[in-house]
């Protein structure tokens, strides 16, 4: 046996176990992107480097074996700093976003592309459970949005834009029209209660997000009817007040209490107000009738300078959009919750993206849905609002850029822990590419990051032709030899490559 | 293009095997019978062997020598190592580029007559910038020359195969009368034509009937002065001619040898006297190529050196085993077999302090002993002749006229480490090497210096040739293993070292040539004589490759501990044309440049690791002061990333990304904080790499950074202080221009309008920044702004 440390950490470990191995057992993490159990350490990726005593460089832990007596050094600055490079080091070589630029561009940060996948299958209701994730009232903005997301999406630079909000409000109202709506799991009650002044949207959606959470919530609006300026400020006539109605309602559904007719600050001071409460969520619009209540918001969080009061909404200056208030209001029950528990308030992470940027003409060629021109009805000639085939057909036109394996991808998920900064080196670097020949799976060489898994894998299980490297340098590529195609190369392995990929380069049909 | 025969595929299998590790030597015979590796013959392979198509395709895309695509007839490989960089070489690719009308991203002209393409070095450093035409070498090649160059490879090729078959009758020893012809066969005599004059040599011989036999003598290192030639006549005296061209060689024979018979006088002077009418002047005059060995810069050149690697420099035939043999040859080997055990080898070894000189500068004598402690019994001994750093040149001319010596030195290793099988890795690049090594080991077999009963002990050694597939990173320890075992020359993390587990995991001892080139003296001599000579801590001789911006480049062999000062200027005799003296870039693309107010640092491996420099193999090139340190840095980087094998993201993606700040540094493009950036990532590269190549690559940058760090600043600023960054200078054409038009007729653009008896200007849109027209106005009315 052989006596180690990491962090100071002391751990006996056999001869021959790896720094990475010995860590595992003092349930330190170390970040890995090529090591995989039961192959060779591949010491491609660089991330899994640490310091170790004696030592002038840093070295890869999941092939350097420990020795008696050596001191590691896992959690520290400059191990860290030498991780981000690596991990940026690859973004810069990396052709593929995480997220499509439709998510990016949406306020509320819906992941539409999954909305989208959902309803090509013509399952409305997954489509609607994606939506409401990010989004309070659905049906509500398939009316009234100005749908930024439209503007980003990269079908508009092949014909036309797809129809996100006309999609989305199909869904919404295909579901409001159900005996039962969707209805979102709420945990049990806790003993906690945030009181919500004013019932505009992001008020409205700070209480949704809240309740689900078991957090008693009571709104106070000074108006008769819960809307704010969805009531009585949008003309019926570009948003039906039933559409309302029956989306308020799924919010009362969660337990939300509403106090209609009550002005805070007239009515019940600000102090008073709180001191009956746990916390308190201003979402007051743009003119509030009572000067004592200023304040100002912190943008990230939503906390105001008064303790225990988050604010967003309209109150912040210069925010238009229905879509925006929304926002807040989710971002503010997170930061509530978080104030409600002791922990630090942080609000809500935005997600790590990567992206990459403008495609030339001849790139989209890659998308196959791209391809798919003439027999599309142009979003265009839809009169306002599209039934459920339309949608389905639309739907079939997205060319799905968003990434595959956005969520389980470990390069984003390292890059987001490490605060890598995708942009921080520019240069060439590769093309996107999408290759759907193969039957089960899409293979994205933008996306790989060389870390041989899969090399290795389709060798040691005998695949006929499998993967190799090709070239040398800057320039290496992982494909398949001998210039066949990747439905060719890959039969027996297509499970485990696809799992064992650390990247969206490997993912497998479907949603 | 014309099918491929595949019926060849079963002869070359039939002859290399069938296992995965005969990869190589199939693909290399592969590319020899077609010119290409056409895909119906590479699996073809894989249906006929154990070799996968994964293997195939991962192998031969990794090596610079396969090519996927059928080439021209001819190839013409432009070289890029440091010393023909500085020299221009970059633009004397394009112009052979443009010559031959080949379009940006292709290599072969519309004729499919010639292949262009860039080569690391072809270790000519001396004769920069060159460029090698199928076998034939060019020294001293530039932009306008290169329509020259192509129409005389041309003239002497279509020669040649007029007269295959009509070889000439070869003198042999036992014919010799009254002396010898000493003409030196070193890779850079023969770019300047040796071998044309030795077969002009040969040729007077047989008409005359001279009774002198010809004889090859490796590099004398005096590559400043080639072709060399020497007389020695039977009463002892002996002439020494420099720069020997092949229509010389009668008048310099017929000056010292009587023809013999009547014919053999009459038509020397018969053709003596026509070439005199045709050249409608003066004969050659002689004595100007005579050289006396007392002559001062000859003196200076030799005088400081102090010849063990290169051993009986000049006088000693690298293909005449008996001759090594009488100048005590083999006495090492046999003392080492019959006389010392194991452990005492090592211990001389050890004694004589020697530092394995392929770079890193590790004890030699540690690397052995700890094969002797290893179980396994099994043990391989490995030659590193895979010399990759552009502008080093030592190990080929070792291989190349010292071959006995190396297979020595690699004998007495073997018996001292318990070796009974080899591999002498050497790259592609050095053909003449392999061919001198590949006959060396016959001929030490025959004399059972090889094979079974070593000098008559139990002692048995089988060495076989592993020729390299044009990868730099095989010249790294593990890549190198990978390369001779079948696979992509990918470094891999050491321990465990391959003195532990290296060839097929059995113990392999790897060790430089110049190393082995040692180990003879040092046990016939003793360790202690060894460690008489060098520094407290560097020990012995080094061999270097002086190149670049000075008087007399050459190989040279020094004791440790003379200044680079005593280098440049004593044994290089300064910087050539006056220029001043501004850094030496030692050990290529893992080391660094030393500005000249250093450069009286002495050379060992501590105090050149001080100055940010390295010994690394021993590449000198000496640069003056219009070379930017900025575009030192680019090149290097630019070789590095190239280079890399690709396999870990620091070198793969982080050299590229230094590459890129560096281009738009010499591209006027750059940024302030592109500096940092540079800096940033140079320490980060250093750190995180897993082998040599990577964690050394920084180093060009990091130097000139230390050193030179005001003209990175003047480029962000725009500037080019060298005048050297294409894209920051401009030529410009002065008052002082008399008309005479010779720029104009030189430019290769015709950015220059002849306009005779007046002042030429250059237009600044067509120009490509060659430097043609500077290097040709004889009023020096050509500037650099």
């Amino acid at each position: 046996m052989i006596n180690i440390t990491i962090d100071n950490k002391p751990v006996q470990i056999p001869e021959g176990t790896t720094i990475l191995q010995a860590a595992e057992k003092l349930g330190i993490k170390i970040p890995t992107l090529c090591c995989l159990k039961d192959i060779l350490p591949i010491t491609s990726c660089m991330l899994c480097i640490v310091k170790v005593e004696g030592k002038r460089n840093m070295l890869p832990s999941c092939a350097t074996k420990a020795e008696e007596g050596m001191v590691v050094i896992n959690d520290d600055p400059s191990v860290a700093a030498a991780r981000r490079t690596a991990l940026e080091l690859l973004l810069s070589d990396h052709a593929g976003d995480c997220m499509g630029p439709c998510q990016v561009a949406c306020p509320a940060g819906m992941d539409i592309p999954q909305m989208i996948r959902y309803m090509s299958e013509g399952d409305s209701s997954g489509a609607v459970k994606v939506i409401k994730e990010h989004i309070a009232l659905p049906a509500v903005t398939g009316y009234i949005c100005p749908a930024p997301c439209e503007k980003a999406c990269r079908r508009g630079h092949v014909d036309e834009s797809i129809a996100v909000r006309l999609i989305k409000r199909c869904a919404a109202e295909l579901d409001l029209a159900e005996s039962l709506p969707y209805k979102p799991d709420v945990s049990p009650a806790q003993d906690k209660k945030v009181a919500v002044v004013g019932a505009g949207p992001a008020g409205l959606s700070a209480a949704y997000y809240l309740a689900q959470e078991g957090v008693s919530c009571t709104v106070f609006d000074k108006n008769e009817k819960p809307g704010g300026m969805l009531r009585y400020g949008v003309p019926e006539d570009d948003l039906p007040r039933s559409v309302l109605d029956a989306e308020i309602e799924q919010i009362k559904k969660l337990g939300v209490e509403f106090k209609q007719g009550v002005c805070i600050g007239t009515d019940i001071p600000l102090e008073e107000l709180k001191s009956g409460f746990d916390a308190v969520f201003i979402g007051t619009g743009k003119a509030s009738p009572d000067d004592s209540l200023k304040f100002s918001i912190n943008s990230g969080t939503m906390e105001t300078d008064i303790p225990g009061a988050f604010a967003g909404g309209d109150v912040r200056k210069g925010l238009k959009l229905t879509v925006r208030s929304l926002a807040d209001g989710k971002k503010a029950a997170v930061s509530i919750l978080q104030f409600l528990n002791g922990e630090k308030v942080t609000g809500s992470i935005s997600p790590f993206n990567t992206r990459m940027g403008k495609l030339e003409p001849e790139e989209f060629k890659q998308f196959p849905a791209a391809v798919k021109k003439e027999e599309r009805n142009k979003p265009s000639d839809f009169s306002d609002g599209i039934d459920k085939n339309q949608a389905v057909y639309e739907s079939a036109f997205c060319l799905h850029c968003d990434c595959r394996k956005a969520d389980l991808c470990r390069l984003r998920i390292y890059a987001q822990e490490y605060g890598a900064k995708p942009t921080r080196y520019k240069g060439s670097h590769r093309a996107f590419r999408y290759i759907d020949e193969h039957p089960e799976i899409v293979y994205e060489p933008g996306k790989c990051i060389n870390c041989g898994i899969c090399v290795h894998l389709t060798e040691q299980k005998k695949e006929k032709l499998g993967l190799t490297f090709i070239g040398r340098g800057f320039d290496v590529r992982v494909d398949v030899p001998l210039n066949r195609s990747i439905a060719e190369g890959l039969s027996k392995t297509v499970d485990e490559i696809v799992n064992a990929c650390p990247t969206g380069a490997l993912a497998f049909k479907g949603k | 293009m014309k099918n491929p025969d595949l019926t060849k595929i079963d002869e070359i299998i039939a002859q290399a095997g069938t296992t995965p590790d005969k990869i190589l030597p199939i693909l290399q015979a592969m590319q020899k019978e077609y010119g290409y590796l056409p895909q119906p013959a590479l699996e073809m392979v894989c249906r006929k062997t154990e070799i996968t198509p994964a293997a195939i395709t991962g192998f031969s895309s990794f090596y610079d020598q396969f090519r996927f695509e059928p080439a021209g007839e001819h190839t013409i490989r432009v070289c890029l190592g440091t010393a023909c960089h500085v020299k221009g070489a970059k633009t004397v690719f394009d112009a052979f580029k443009r010559h031959l009308g080949i379009p940006e991203k292709q290599d072969t002209d519309s004729k499919r007559q010639f292949t262009v393409e860039p080569v690391a070095c072809l270790g000519c450093c001396t004769l920069a910038p060159v460029v090698q035409i199928d076998d034939v070498i060019y020294g001293h090649v530039t932009a306008d020359s290169v329509g020259n160059t192509i129409k005389e490879y041309l003239a002497w090729y279509d020669a040649k195969k007029k007269n295959e078959g009509k070889a000439a009758k070869q003198l042999k020893a036992s014919d010799i009368t009254s002396g010898e012809v000493r003409v030196g066969l070193g890779s850079c005599c023969q770019a300047r034509g040796s071998g044309y004059l030795k077969d002009a040599v040969e040729k007077v011989i047989h008409e005359t009937g001279i009774p002198a036999v010809i004889k090859h003598v490796g590099c004398v290192g005096m590559c400043y002065q080639t072709p060399l030639m020497e007389i020695l006549l039977s009463n002892g005296k002996h002439y020494l001619y420099a720069g020997v061209k092949p229509e010389d060689a009668r008048d310099i024979l017929l000056k010292h040898f009587k023809p013999k018979g009547f014919a053999g006088k009459i038509l020397p002077m018969i053709s003596k006297g026509l070439d005199t009418i045709l050249t409608g002047g003066e004969p050659l005059s002689i004595p100007r190529h005579a050289i006396d060995k007392r002559e001062k810069h000859v003196a200076d050149f030799l005088g400081r050196q102090k010849n063990i690697a290169t051993e009986h420099c000049g006088s000693i035939s690298p293909v005449d085993i008996d001759e090594y043999i009488e100048y005590g040859g083999f006495k090492g080997l046999e003392k080492a077999v019959n006389n010392l055990t194991e452990d005492e080898i090592i211990s001389e070894i050890e004694t004589s302090g020697l530092k394995g000189r392929g770079g890193a500068g590790f004890p030699t004598f540690f690397k052995w002993k700890a094969l002797r402690s290893q179980p396994e019994k099994e043990r391989f001994i490995v030659l590193n002749g895979d010399e990759g750093d552009p502008g080093a040149f030592m190990d080929r001319m070792l291989m190349e006229s010292y071959s006995f010596r190396v297979i020595e030195g690699i004998a007495i290793a073997a018996r001292a480490i318990g070796a009974g099988r080899g591999y002498l890795y050497i790259r592609a690049e050095y053909p003449l090497a392999i061919e001198r090594m590949t006959e060396a080991i016959k001929m030490c077999r025959a004399r059972g210096f090889l094979g079974e009963n070593i000098c008559g002990s139990s002692m048995s050694l089988d060495l076989k040739i592993v020729a390299g597939a044009g990868a730099f990173v095989c010249g790294e320890e593990t890549a190198l293993l990978a390369s001779i075992m079948g696979q992509r020359g990918m470094p891999r993390l050491r321990p465990p070292y391959p003195a532990q587990e290296g060839l097929w995991g059995k113990p392999t001892l790897i060790n430089n040539v110049e190393t082995y080139s040692l180990v003879p003296w040092i046990i016939r001599n003793g360790g202690a004589a060894f460690a008489e000579m060098g520094t407290e801590k560097s020990k012995g001789t080094k061999v270097f490759a002086l190149a670049g911006k000075i008087a007399r480049g050459g190989l040279i062999e020094v004791p440790m501990g003379v200044t680079l000062r005593q280098v440049v200027e004593e044994i290089g005799g300064g910087i050539a044309n006056g220029l001043r003296f501004k850094a030496i870039q030692i050990g290529g693309p893992s080391g660094g440049c030393v500005p000249a107010h250093l450069s009286d640092i002495p050379v060992d491996y501590e105090s050149l690791t001080g100055a940010g420099a390295i010994m690394g193999s021993g590449g000198l090139v000496v640069l003056d002061e219009t070379d930017c340190m900025v575009d030192i840095a680019r090149y290097f980087l630019e070789f590095t990333q190239n280079q890399s094998c690709g396999k870990c993201t620091f070198c793969r993606v982080g050299t590229r990304r230094m590459l890129e700040i560096l281009d738009r540094l010499c591209n006027g493009q750059g940024k302030k904080s592109d500096i940092d950036q540079l800096e940033e990532l140079a320490f980060q590269i250093k750190q995180g790499s897993l082998c040599a190549l990577g964690g050394t690559a920084p180093n060009p940058v990091l130097s000139t950074l230390e050193h030179f760090r005001e003209e990175y600043e003047a480029h962000v600023n725009g500037k080019c202080p060298a005048g050297k960054c294409k894209a920051l200078i401009e030529y410009k054409v002065t008052d002082a221009c008399i008309g005479c038009t010779i720029c104009a007729q030189h430019c290769p653009v015709g950015a220059i309008k002849v306009m005779p008896y007046k002042k030429h200007e250059i237009d600044i849109e067509k120009c490509i920044r060659c430097g043609s027209c500077k290097g040709v106005c004889p009023e020096d009315a050509v500037v650099v702004e």
